[in-house]
């Protein structure tokens, strides 16, 4: 992630005087001494907190038995069992769940706390974004999920199979007693009526929708930030270096990903799962892997028509290198078309989640949202719940990061403020 | 006239990128152990036999004893020559299976495509001309919805209130049923709503967008100087240009559901097309029909992007052939 | 600059040339104002003028002045909403501010056409030349489409596009701006329009370009017998195309004159700033110092008193002026000095260029 370490990270203050400038135009190079290593704020987030999470992952892949539960281990390998039973540390994260955490703290460094530091554009931007009233919805929406999906498995338990509790209807619903095997709460007129217990109601195995749905954040959520993330290294590097290397190199390179773009990822990806087998990693590389092709296109044009900018023009005749123009002024001036051009990508592997667990082939580990829609297709006719609680937590989901997206755009591209003007 | 030329080199690159992806494919397979040759081994096993001795003859068999180059060019022979083999399932050649699949999968996407192209745009002039209205806010509202709602559950609900509760169509595809009969509109009306609602948004939006910024442009005010009616000038003077950034979308959102939607859409339906046959493959592990499945798709996926270079290309007066 | 020799022959060409017959075209107080989020802009306000056949009438301002609104305004170029629009437009004996959007179209393009400040965009990019031109004639007469094309090919070889009948097939983008301009001039005469309302059609251009555009207009209304209505801000290319000249300021006429009495006699202190900014009347090349009113809440008075050097208390009371006869009878300006009341003395000693010399 060394390609981008400033991607917003700027505290002149200079440049906001006035009326609002935008990021884009402030020249990144005033605050930070130059150099090709140097450790900027957001590289030492990144080591401070991620480092441990990287040696943590590297110790559980390594040392900890596959049947062993990580903190157990490290609580007696550390001689802190006590401590750590006396707290109930006990959580086995996969190392999907240690990749989840690194990328959490990558967003922090490098969207973040440049956020924060920039606390006027910021400011700005959140003025020209709350204008924006679906988007807002959207965020609060999507804040909602991500807190899910980070708490929510240490605060709900993983639902359990209960037979006797089969179909239980959601509050303030019923269900006809045919249909169950039990009854939790009240029973009027042959008809079981839904409790707080289970307040989306239950799955045929008696399973909490409420739960699944929650663990299924998680799985979204790490779906959005891995992939965002690998997605973003890649395509930001391969357009920024096509862009820069032009000729005979540039033109292989976007042959590349012209293939790339024309993979059929989803059929593919069903080659793969046939002959390999796959579970969640796989897929996020997969979809990763093959996800970039638009990103770096993007990119690489938006580097051509920032290099032909006067700025750039003056930088290089100053002397500067162009790993460092690369680096220091095109990558953070593309920063803002990247985040856009990133949020709206995410539905897409989010779809083609749900799309592969509802086939029942995705990855049978890990409770899905699509696993649950599928689950209860079966049974649709009389316990609807099951498939619309998660269809429309998965709907809104595409729906927020769409909005999103737009709003984003619009908030940081002033030539479509008119738009939102009206 | 450059065009045909650069039509031309489009499509060798097109053929270059179906020999590559075709190889990728094939070092995928050839580097995983065949589960036909696990599942002889094991067969072997469980009667008593050797396993190892079966797998090798099972090999032997399938050709897997040869060194990897020559079984490569056989690979290749085969897949250029559309010799795809024997689908061990449905006891039929690979080919025979997909042009089955494809039979059905026409069926509805002919219609699907053909309304998503007529829909799609008028939606998004009409939401266009109309801005910031009411009007405007409703389409755009059911065209985002519509795109963003997974095409899978949205089928379900569709079955669901429409098959289940108010009765009003078949519960069950009816394959027997004759192509250009009441019975099969009638069950292809469900399928064909889903995608289309599914592929219109991202169209209506790049509709509305593009020809926003055109008809405010220049070129409109004097189209207006001219005398020329609005109903022309929206017809003409506005669609035209919208076309050019329109057909990018256009074959590329088709394209993203029939390769990847549309296979649910089938399964929910119940509609034995070609997302059916793939499926039915995976679960069966009928390794022949799934690569044959895989190649097929492959194609279609590299012809679309060859037809929108290509179209665009030609709707666009200012790009010159050799540019690209 | 070549602006004075013209200037001089068109000065005799004005003197002679007094026209009497009804107007080809009278603009009876058009106002046009927009509805925006800051409230009712006023672009053109309450704004009167006259053709007549074959005459050039330039109207000429600062950006901003309304002088582009008011022409577009004429045909209602200008969408309804936001645009909002008032006033009669007699149009060879009709008003055509009161008829409907139908007969209006017939007249579009037919009889009163329009040439664009920026050839650039003003062609439809996806289609030829030849197809925009074919598109001009056919909406206005039945004609079949062969025909069409070979008056098209002549206009295009008459405004001087070589090898005309190959480019008919060409797109816009393969022309030059000023061949661009050429063909949007030989659009506009497809038809033989009695008003050609040229906007600015040459700002766009290189200089030379723009000489060259200037004299096929002048050449070709001598050809086609046409009006000329001019909007343009450069003083230049007023002196040598116009017959009668209206300065306009923020939306109202402030002065108003043959070419002569506008560049011998600029009576309006604004007139003068405009001409003072002209190098021959020794001028900087800087601008009038200030800025245009609000034109959303322009303030009460004249609207140039906050720029004017001769400004009074008087000035920022009550209405605009109403304009008064300065020099000659069809000489008038928009300013309280010409009144009983005032004394315009000041303002004519300092006419720009008087210290050069009169010829």
């Amino acid at each position: 992630m060394t390609g981008n370490d400033e991607s917003i990270g700027a505290d002149d203050v200079r440049a906001t005087s006035g009326s609002a400038r935008r990021f884009d135009e402030i020249d990144w190079d005033d605050y930070e001494e130059p150099g090709l290593f140097s450790v900027t704020p957001s590289l030492k987030i990144t080591l401070l907190a991620g480092l441990p999470i990287v040696l943590l992952g590297l110790y559980d892949e390594f040392v900890v038995g596959d049947r062993e539960a990580t903190f157990v281990r490290l609580g007696s390998d550390l001689g802190l069992s006590g401590p750590f039973e006396t707290l109930g540390v006990d959580f086995d994260p996969g190392s999907l769940d240690f990749l989840f955490m690194f990328t959490i703290v990558l967003f922090i460094a490098y969207v973040g706390y440049p956020l924060y530091r920039n606390g006027r554009m910021t400011r700005y931007y959140w003025r020209e974004f709350k204008r924006n009233r679906p988007a807002v919805i959207s965020l609060v929406w999507l804040g909602l999920i991500f807190v899910g999906g980070v708490l929510g498995p240490f605060l709900i338990a993983m639902p359990e199979q209960d037979l006797a509790a089969a179909y239980q209807p959601p509050v303030f619903a019923s269900i006809d007693l045919v249909h169950t095997t039990g009854c939790v709460g009240e029973i009027r007129d042959g008809r079981c009526y839904g409790t707080w217990e289970h307040p989306l109601g239950t799955s045929r195995g008696g399973q909490d929708v409420f739960a699944s749905v929650v663990h299924g954040m998680t799985v979204t959520m790490q779906i959005a930030f891995i992939t965002t993330t690998i997605v973003a290294i890649i395509g930001i590097t391969f357009g920024t270096v096509s862009a820069y290397l032009g000729g005979w190199a540039d033109e292989i390179m976007m042959r590349f990903t012209d293939i790339v773009l024309s993979f059929p990822t989803f059929v593919f990806f069903l080659l793969i799962l046939y002959i390999y087998g796959a579970g969640l990693g796989m897929f996020i590389l997969v979809f990763a892997a093959f996800g970039w092709g638009a990103t770096a296109r993007y990119v690489r044009s938006k580097a051509l028509s920032i290099s032909e900018e006067e700025f750039i023009k003056a930088i290089r005749i100053s002397g500067a290198s162009t790993p460092t123009i690369v680096r220091r002024h095109v990558i953070p001036n593309t920063a803002s078309s990247i985040i856009t051009q990133l949020t709206l990508i995410v539905p897409g592997f989010l779809l083609a989640e749900a799309q592969l667990a509802f086939l029942g082939i995705g990855d049978t580990a890990v409770p899905t949202w699509g696993q649950l829609i599928s689950a209860g297709r079966t049974s649709i006719d009389f316990a609807p719940w099951i498939v619309l609680a998660p269809g429309f937590t998965l709907f809104l989901t595409i729906l927020a990061f769409n909005f999103l997206g737009d709003a984003i755009l619009d908030a940081i591209n002033p030539e479509a403020e008119a738009e939102t003007d009206r | 006239m450059g065009l045909l030329r650069y039509i031309l080199a489009r499509t060798a690159w097109a053929v270059a990128v179906t020999f590559i992806i075709v190889t990728i494919t094939f070092l995928l397979i050839a580097l995983a152990p065949d589960p036909n040759i696990s599942q002889a081994a094991t067969q072997a096993a469980l009667q008593g036999g050797d396993p190892t001795e079966a797998a090798q003859r099972e090999a032997e068999m399938r050709g897997l004893d040869q060194p990897l180059h020559i079984r490569y060019i056989d690979f290749l022979q085969g897949v250029y020559t559309l010799e795809w083999g024997w689908s061990d399932n449905r006891a039929q050649p690979v080919t025979e299976a997909l042009l089955e699949g494809i039979y059905y999968t026409a069926q509805y996407s002919i219609p699907w495509t053909i309304l998503t192209i007529i829909i799609g745009p008028i939606v998004g002039l009409y939401s266009a001309a109309n801005m910031y209205s009411w009007k405007d806010h409703l389409a755009t509202g059911f065209a985002f919805a519509g795109w963003a709602i997974p095409n899978f559950f949205f089928a379900l609900i569709l079955v669901l209130i429409f098959s289940v509760w108010l009765n009003l169509f078949p519960l069950s595809y009816d394959p027997s049923a004759p192509v250009f009969s009441l019975q099969n509109v009638h069950q292809l009306v469900l399928p064909v709503f889903v995608l289309v609602t599914g592929s219109i948004g991202a169209i209506m939006r790049v509709s509305r967008n593009e020809s926003a910024e055109f008809q405010n442009a220049a070129f409109m005010k004097t189209a207006k100087a001219k005398g020329v009616s609005p109903l022309r000038a929206y017809a003409l003077h506005v669609m035209r240009p919208t076309l050019v950034p329109l057909s990018t979308t256009l074959v590329g959102q088709i394209l993203v559901i029939f390769l990847g939607s549309s296979l649910l859409v089938e399964i929910v339906f119940g509609i034995p097309g070609l997302g059916r046959i793939t499926f039915d493959a995976l679960i069966n592990q009928d390794t022949n029909l799934i690569l044959g499945a895989t190649l097929l798709f492959t194609f279609i996926a590299v012809m679309g992007n060859l037809v929108e270079d290509i179209v665009f290309t030609i709707l666009d007066p200012r790009i010159s052939y050799d540019d690209r | 600059m070549t602006a004075n020799s013209t200037t001089d022959e068109r000065l005799a060409d004005a003197a002679t040339g007094e026209q009497t017959d009804e107007p080809l075209l009278r603009v009876e107080s058009l106002t046009t104002e927009f509805d925006t989020e800051n409230g009712t802009l006023t672009a053109v306000d309450d704004v009167s003028f006259t053709v007549d056949p074959g005459e050039t009438v330039c109207i000429v301002g600062e950006s901003g002045s309304g002088k582009t609104v008011a022409t577009e305004s004429i045909t209602r170029i200008i969408n309804q909403p936001p645009g909002r629009i008032t006033g009669e437009v007699w149009f060879k004996g009709e008003n055509i501010a009161a008829c409907s959007e139908r007969t209006l179209r017939e007249v579009r393009g037919g009889e009163i056409a329009h040439v664009f400040q920026n050839p650039q965009e003003a062609m439809n990019h996806c289609f030829t030349v030849g197809w925009q031109i074919v598109e001009a004639i056919r909406i206005h007469e039945d004609v079949p489409e062969a025909a069409a094309r070979e008056r098209a090919i002549e206009l295009l070889d008459r405004v001087g596009i070589d090898n005309a009948s190959a480019r008919f097939d060409d797109y816009p983008h393969e022309f030059s701006g000023g061949q661009k301009q050429r063909v949007m001039i030989a659009m506009a005469l497809a038809t033989s329009p009695d008003l050609l309302i040229a906007d600015e059609p040459t700002t766009a251009l290189d200089v030379t370009v723009q000489s060259q555009i200037l004299d096929l207009l002048a050449e070709l209304q001598g050809e086609f017998g046409m009006a000329i209505l001019f909007v343009t801000h450069d003083l230049g290319v007023v002196a040598q195309l116009a017959d009668e000249v209206i300065v306009m300021y923020a939306g109202k006429v402030m002065e108003r004159g043959s070419v002569y009495d506008i560049f011998e006699r600029p009576s309006h202190p604004y007139t003068q700033a405009l001409l003072g900014c002209l190098p021959e009347y020794g001028g900087a090349g800087g601008g009038i110092p200030g800025i245009l009113p609000d034109p959303t809440a322009p303030p009460p008075g004249c609207r140039f008193a906050d720029r004017c050097e001769f400004v009074v208390p008087d000035c920022r009371e009550g209405d605009h002026p109403s304009e008064l006869p300065a020099t000659a009878a069809d000489h008038t300006v928009a300013c309280i000095h010409y009144g009983p009341e005032g004394d315009a003395g000041p303002i004519r000693d300092a006419t720009p260029g008087s210290d050069r010399g009169h010829r």
